[in-house]
């Protein structure tokens, strides 16, 4: 895998890189770990609304993350939240929650005490704002139990709450899904959803594309600590022109429809296999307009067509190829 | 509640969960023993104590002790990864490192302050509580203040706590005088040398003792946490697993 360049060289051109209203903005930030390089001068910024977070393990997601929320110190370049440095000031962290993706938790607290102790850092007056919290993730019920007792996917929840309950303007959620079971996961999935809708800048990043796509407007994608995309995955994958994209096309006369597609200029490639073809093409749009007429010419019906690499996980295996 | 006090109740519950209380006694029981062990020189009462002082209290028993509770106020949440939910917030870093050396002194002072009266009493040599008390609570104090920056610096903080007891107070402080005159165990021993009874024996050349010491100390706490602050304003919390 080679990241010298761009992957996506039609990115840079818009800037979808940076956000309208940045609260939080990264601008040639490099971070190394003695020979390793974990972020290289990456530049992007990130504003209200839902945030994906994307890439492989060691792209450098978790770095951007500690970085943005000032654990992590830049070796050069700079991190702005909310016009501030998260190193060197205090009041914005008033601003800032982190939801980490190690599960390490004060194991001798109970979850109401952990978020209590949070509330109480951050000066919050809301008495009721803990329970509210601990009611958002749905751990009412076991607040008074150890958090060292604690599942994965609970433990992970409890963090969440603590990330509210300063009713921050800015969140950063690192693989906040981890280990919650499918019902928490739309549950959390919902609930991010719905502050980012609040106007909260919301970064969240995750394996599990399939909900980054259901959570997220838009996506940053991190290859080896470099840019690799960045806005809504259909525009990424749009700016991927000049790499084939695949569609599933399934009709009674594979066969025949699949020699005539060869006929086509946009379509590279096709394979045929026990009555669907798999059509390859760079210009996509060109061929699904194509395929209603080479159907009704050979007498045929499409029973199926749809893209096979229009999601992020197809994306992201291109990105990383 | 302030966050000074949410910091301090927050070590105080880190450091010693509520079914671990009895830990406490452990020291207790190693002080009696220590007491006891005075028994087996033939000096008189004070003399004997304050040599047995002076090997098992000041050399062994507060440092180990400090240790167990300096790792545990800081060091060990930087390795767990936990740290960032203090770090987190607007709290003034200052307030952060005082909270969470006040807790782990408040402990050491629990632990420890009875521990040594105790083991005078059972070596009947009761007169030496006041200077003994007196000692223990300073040295405790630079030496949480100690384990504090140890723990802001390195993540193995254990390790190098135990280095800097044996391997610097211990062994270098013994040959020269310059270290032990930085040395929370030199200098607590040298409060107790220069206000307890019959303790002549530990005073030693070079090394202030009586309230210079306690001033000594004093100073010591204040610049390990000057440091320890200026150490936390610039942190690279990792996560546990990296």
């Amino acid at each position: 895998m080679s990241t010298d360049g761009p992957v996506v060289t039609a990115l840079s051109t818009g800037d979808p890189a940076f956000a309208a209203e940045a609260t939080v903005e990264v601008r040639d930030l490099s971070v190394w770990f003695g020979p390793k390089v974990a972020l290289s001068e990456l530049s992007c910024s990130f504003g209200p609304g839902v945030t994906g977070l994307l890439g492989p393990n060691g792209a450098g997601k978790t770095t951007l993350m500690r970085a943005m929320t000032g654990l992590l110190g830049p070796k050069s370049g700079r991190v702005r939240v909310l016009g501030r440095d998260p190193r060197a000031s205090r009041e914005v962290q008033r601003s800032l929650a982190l939801v980490p993706e190690d599960e390490a938790v004060p194991a001798g607290l109970t979850a109401r005490q952990l978020v209590r102790y949070v509330a109480d850092l951050h000066g919050v007056v809301d008495r009721t704002a803990v329970e509210r919290c601990l009611d958002e993730v749905d751990l009412t019920d076991v607040a008074d139990r150890k958090v060292g007792g604690f599942s994965k996917g609970m433990r992970q929840r409890v963090k969440v709450a603590a990330a509210l309950v300063p009713d921050p303007t800015v969140l950063v959620l690192d693989e906040p899904l981890n280990g919650a079971d499918p019902v928490q996961r739309a549950h959390l999935i919902a609930l991010f959803r719905r502050l980012g809708a609040e106007g909260r800048t919301v970064i969240v990043s995750s394996h599990v594309l399939h909900e980054v796509e259901r959570l997220a407007q838009r996506q940053i994608v991190l290859l080896q600590g470099r840019l690799a995309a960045a806005g809504g995955h259909r525009a990424i994958r749009d700016a991927m022109a000049d790499r084939p994209r695949r569609m599933l096309v399934r009709t009674p006369a594979a066969r025949q429809l699949a020699a005539s597609l060869l006929g086509l200029e946009a379509v590279s490639g096709v394979t045929v296999d026990d009555g669907s073809i798999v059509v390859s093409s760079s210009r996509a749009g060109e061929v699904a307009t194509a395929l209603p007429r080479l159907a009704r010419d050979l007498d045929t019906r499409l029973e199926e067509v749809r893209p096979l690499d229009d999601s992020l996980e197809s994306l992201f295996r291109e990105l990383v190829r | 509640m302030t966050a000074a006090t949410a910091v301090l109740g927050y070590t105080l519950r880190v450091c010693l969960p509520a079914r671990r209380w009895w830990t406490l006694v452990l020291p207790w029981v190693a002080a009696v023993l220590f007491g006891l062990l005075s028994f087996a020189s033939d000096e008189p009462r004070q003399e004997a104590f304050a040599v047995t002082a002076d090997h098992g209290l000041f050399s062994l028993l507060i440092p180990i002790g400090c240790l167990v509770v300096g790792d545990a106020v800081l060091g060990a949440e930087m390795r767990s990864g936990t740290f960032h939910f203090t770090w987190l917030s607007p709290v003034p870093i200052r307030t952060i490192v005082l909270g969470r050396w006040l807790g782990g002194w408040l402990i050491s002072l629990v632990a420890l302050v009875p521990a040594v009266a105790l083991s005078a009493v059972v070596a009947r040599s009761a007169a030496a509580i006041p200077a003994l008390s007196l000692a223990t609570a300073a040295g405790s104090a630079a030496y949480i203040g100690l384990f504090v920056l140890i723990g802001c610096v390195t993540r193995r903080a254990a390790v190098w706590s135990l280095a800097v007891v044996f391997l610097v107070e211990r062994l270098l402080g013994s040959a020269l005088s310059g270290v032990a005159q930085l040395s929370p165990m030199w200098e607590s021993r040298a409060v107790y040398a220069g206000l307890g009874p019959d303790a002549e024996e530990l005073l030693r050349d070079g090394v202030p003792d009586g309230w210079a010491a306690v001033v000594r100390l004093t100073i010591i706490t204040v610049v390990v946490l000057a440091l320890a602050s200026w150490r936390l304003r610039h942190p690279r919390l990792a996560a546990a697993s990296d």
